[in-house]
């Protein structure tokens, strides 16, 4: 496999050098004994350095190693740790232990070892837990590798460094993908051959022209013909031209059209995690740019096909008219080439410190379009003015620039092309005059000289040009290759679920070393309403998106209706459950279409008894398109009140066994918290309900409260018992009180 | 769990109130705290405006409480006595771990990604990232960068001008500046 260059190593972790056995030998213990060994590539000075974290059967070691030896920095007994977990820090992240209810922090690491250490604090923490019987994990197990070489790798969300993507391979699968337009594609080469052909021609005419015609007692019969033969050979050029673009552009329009298709029809089975992980405007840039793109450099393929015949077939009849004429065309072709590459490689820059600069421009622009209510409220017209014209300046420096180093450059290169024409004139004059060869040889040489340079300076970015468009391609790929989630390959039917859900032991972390559930145990009745309740971060959206199987749980399982989420058919359970979120998302389209959006063949009539009981229906008819009003993207015109209450409406008519209110009510004031509330009183009816709120007065009809506290489940019971019972949830509840009197709202 | 409502005033510490020591690698602070001295054995720095000023409003908060409550803002803390200063460097250090380029060896860019060799005031180093200026470098001031790699890890150029002529050259065309 061609090495392009050296790849970035991932820091050793498993091996530690002599100088850290040897004071682990000082230390008493020995190098057999070690059961886990990893490295990190900080100091305690918070330098790049080298310090050793070593478990053997007893002991916890940190040394730090500098000029070849070693010093011991912590040493506690396993037994005595209490606890382990990792912190992340700005670049770097740490290691803590406590020990006699004591932290230590025992070392940093750079951001490269997340994983890393991660795996060791685990280790450590279920050590705590369950003894010497905790397995040992391999340090950097579950990293992402590359498939080829099994290097980690350094971008976690690609597949294959660098290094491995294999040119060849990319372009099978991009011909693979193209396979419905071969018979096109054989088409535009054709076509191409054939403009290639048809280009050779007026040269060759030219010059019976001048040595047969344009002669004193020629044949003037002639003329005639071979001016007409020259107006018939441009015509032929136009209709091979005018049909070869049309191809090409088909052809590049529909691939790339087809590849986003499969781009997108792919999204849509990927999981939540997969989303958490891709900036959303990162997947944009991928299904539109990056696609476009593709199309533009399928186009430049074509031109670079077109070029490679013209250089070969110019090339060959130049070497057939005059041997020693064609020699002289290969004298200025370095200085053709060298011009070209330098070319590309100087503006190359140059054009992209444009394309920052207006990309600069259009998100300042952007940013004041999008946000041009708050600009005025806070009258910062003039400031946003400023950096608008600050941001233009640079735009226009840019541009400058590129224009003045195209001015400076160009002349050079025209320089080396007509260079080239004065060795042709001055040889070739030299060979007239000898009688070597016509004027007519000379002057067609001189045309296809014209013709030759160009496609050959074009040619000299064709690596760059084939380099970018594979690189695209590999980005396309990546994401069509991305694994939706498993489903079983029997799912557990369940047409209709009652809408019990057990939690049994149910441990999970995005990050699965860094848990936000732990250890939870609850059970929820059919029918009943459980309020869920604690601090942001406490877990409670991560709950519900554990019963929509928008995760899977690290540990333990969750049950509906006695079978695991993970059995039963994940498509046939999203149908069941209903989500009424804390900022409803409204589609483009009709609030119909939106109402309707989980039952698209509802008719109208269940349409409206759905709003009437979400309490949309009045405000919906006062509007004048009424259930027709085309609502944009996250619902402009309307209010927040009135969007959540198309979302409820939404779920009613979704009509779900198992319903999540998370923050329903939390964005909007208290008329419309009240009005929302009446509608989804008429929504919990006879349903499974798990309703996250931030205001507890909306869940004091809660048929029991949860109260989560760092991810586990703290308190349970009715709101009354709970109130009694004056813990948590009581100081939950008295803590918002006198927030409400603060702010002059009356409480319950 | 706490019922109290949170003050909202900012408390400021100064250089007569507190007292910073580094025991390994945590940091602990004596407070005066109106002529009474509490002892806080494990303290935590955070800096307000880590990127344009770290010298400047560092809040002070108790790394033993759940939330790690405030305990107070110090100003600035250059204006602390050595000892305390040496401390809260190490501290934030070790925290902000963000070394600042000195020297671009190498920039060598690959599949859309940019890989660069680099000297830094923390030791030399090879970083990638990917090659989108406008998602993952930052300009602070005239000539100050920040480069983000794909780990999310942080490089600073404080200033552009100030690296050699060969380093200047690589990160100009890098960054497209």
């Amino acid at each position: 496999m061609k090495q392009h260059h050296r790849p970035v190593p991932a820091p050793d972790s498993t091996e530690p050098p002599q100088s850290v056995l040897q004071m682990l030998q000082k230390d008493g213990s020995q190098p057999d004994r070690v059961r886990l060994a990893v490295k990190s590539d900080l100091n305690p000075e918070a330098r790049f350095g080298e310090q050793w974290l070593l478990i053997d059967d007893e002991h916890l070691r940190v040394m730090e190693r500098h000029n070849g030896s070693a010093n011991l920095r912590y040493k506690f007994a396993l037994d005595k740790i209490q606890d382990a977990k990792v912190e992340r820090c700005v670049g770097n992240g740490l290691l803590q232990v406590t020990v006699d209810k004591q932290p230590h922090v025992l070392l940093h690491y750079s951001n490269e070892l997340i994983g890393r250490f991660g795996r060791v604090a685990h280790y450590l923490h279920e050590r705590a837990e369950i003894g010497p019987d905790a397995p040992i994990p391999a340090p950097d197990a579950d990293t992402r590798r590359c498939l080829v070489c099994g290097r980690q790798l350094m971008d976690q969300t690609s597949k294959v460094c660098p290094n491995c993507i294999q040119r060849g391979n990319i372009m099978k699968r991009l011909l693979g993908l193209a396979r419905p337009f071969w018979g096109k594609i054989g088409m535009i080469i054709l076509l191409l051959s054939a403009g290639v052909l048809v280009d050779l021609l007026p040269p060759y005419l030219t010059r019976i022209l001048i040595d047969d015609v344009l002669r004193a007692g020629a044949r003037e019969d002639l003329l005639l013909w071979l001016v007409g033969g020259l107006l018939g050979i441009q015509i032929a050029r136009v209709i091979i031209t005018i049909i070869s673009n049309r191809l090409t552009l088909n052809v590049s329009i529909r691939f790339t059209s087809g590849i986003r298709d499969q781009l997108f029809s792919h999204l849509k089975k990927l999981s939540v995690d997969y989303y958490d992980k891709n900036q959303i405007g990162r997947l944009m840039t991928r299904i539109n740019q990056d696609t476009s793109e593709l199309q533009g450099l399928v186009s430049q393929m074509t031109t670079f096909a077109l070029n490679i015949m013209l250089v070969i077939g110019i090339g060959a009849v130049l070497f057939t008219m005059s041997p020693s004429l064609g020699l002289y065309v290969l004298i200025p072709t370095p200085l053709v080439i060298t011009a070209a590459f330098f070319y590309y490689r100087y503006m190359r820059p140059h054009f992209e410190r444009f394309w920052v600069a207006r990309w600069r421009l259009n998100a300042t622009l952007n940013t004041f379009l999008s946000g041009v209510r708050v600009v005025k409220a806070f009258a910062q017209e003039d400031q946003e003015e400023q950096r608008y014209q600050q941001r233009n300046r640079k735009m226009l420096e840019s541009r400058l620039q590129v224009d003045l180093a195209w001015s400076k450059f160009f002349p050079l290169v025209s320089f080396a092309f007509g260079a080239g024409g004065l060795i042709i004139w001055y040889a070739g004059g030299q060979a007239v005059l000898a009688d070597k060869i016509t004027l007519g040889t000379l002057m067609a040489f001189l045309s296809y000289l014209g013709m030759f340079y160009g496609p050959l300076s074009n040619l000299t970015h064709i690596s760059q040009t084939l380099n970018q468009f594979l690189t695209i391609s590999q980005r396309v790929f990546e994401m069509l290759d991305e694994e939706p989630p498993k489903e079983v390959a029997v799912p557990v039917l369940k047409p209709q679920i009652g809408g019990r859900i057990e939690f049994d032991h149910v441990t999970f972390g995005y990050d699965p070393y860094y848990p936000v559930i732990r250890d939870l145990t609850l059970t929820i009745e059919p029918g009943e309403m459980i309020g869920v309740v604690g601090h942001s971060g406490a877990g409670k959206t991560t709950l519900v998106n554990l019963i929509t199987r928008f995760y899977d749980v690290t540990s333990g399982s969750i049950r509906i209706d006695g079978v695991d989420v993970r059995d039963l058919s994940m498509d046939q359970v999203r149908k069941q459950i209903g989500m009424v979120l804390q900022t409803p998302f409204l589609f483009l389209g009709t609030i119909a279409d939106n109402v309707a959006y989980g039952k698209p063949d509802a008719t109208r009539q269940e349409i409206i008894r759905a709003t009437k009981a979400a309490n949309a229906h009045d405000f919906i008819t006062r509007l004048p398109e009424g259930y027709d009003t085309i609502v944009g993207e996250g619902g402009a015109g309307l209010s927040g009140g009135e969007r959540q209450r198309i979302s409820i409406a939404r779920a009613i008519l979704h009509d779900p066994r198992i319903l999540i209110l998370d923050e329903a009510t939390s964005s909007v004031d208290t008329e419309a918290e009240r009005q929302i509330q009446e509608a989804l009183s008429s929504l919990v009816k006879g349903r499974t309900t798990i309703a996250i709120a931030h205001r507890l007065s909306t869940l004091y009809n809660a048929d029991r409260i949860i109260v989560l506290n760092h991810g586990k489940l703290e308190e349970q019971g009715t709101p009354r018992t709970l109130m009694e019972n004056k813990g948590a949830f009581y100081n939950l509840v008295q803590l918002q009180t006198q927030l409400a009197r603060l702010d002059g709202v009356p409480t319950l | 769990m706490d019922n109290q409502v949170k003050s909202y005033e900012v408390r400021s510490l100064t250089s007569t109130d507190v007292r910073f020591e580094r025991i390994g690698d945590t940091l602990a602070m004596t407070l005066n705290d109106g002529g009474c001295a509490v002892y806080y054995p494990w303290v935590v720095v955070r800096s307000c405006f880590p990127v344009s000023d770290d010298k400047v409003f560092l809040s002070v908060r108790d790394a033993t409480a759940e939330e790690q409550d405030e305990i107070g803002i110090i100003d600035d803390w250059t204006t602390l006595r050595e000892t305390d200063r040496e401390a809260i460097a190490a501290e934030l250090g070790l925290h902000y771990f963000v070394p600042q380029i000195t020297g671009v060896m190498n920039v060598k860019e690959e599949f859309g990604f940019l890989y660069w060799t680099v000297g830094t005031n923390k030791g030399p180093k090879e970083f990638v990232m990917r090659d989108s200026v406008v998602h993952y470098t930052r300009e602070i001031g005239p000539g100050h960068y920040l480069i983000i790699d794909v780990n999310q890890a942080r490089y600073e150029i404080p200033d552009v001008g100030a690296l050699d002529a060969h380093s200047q050259k690589l990160v100009r065309l890098s960054l497209r500046l």
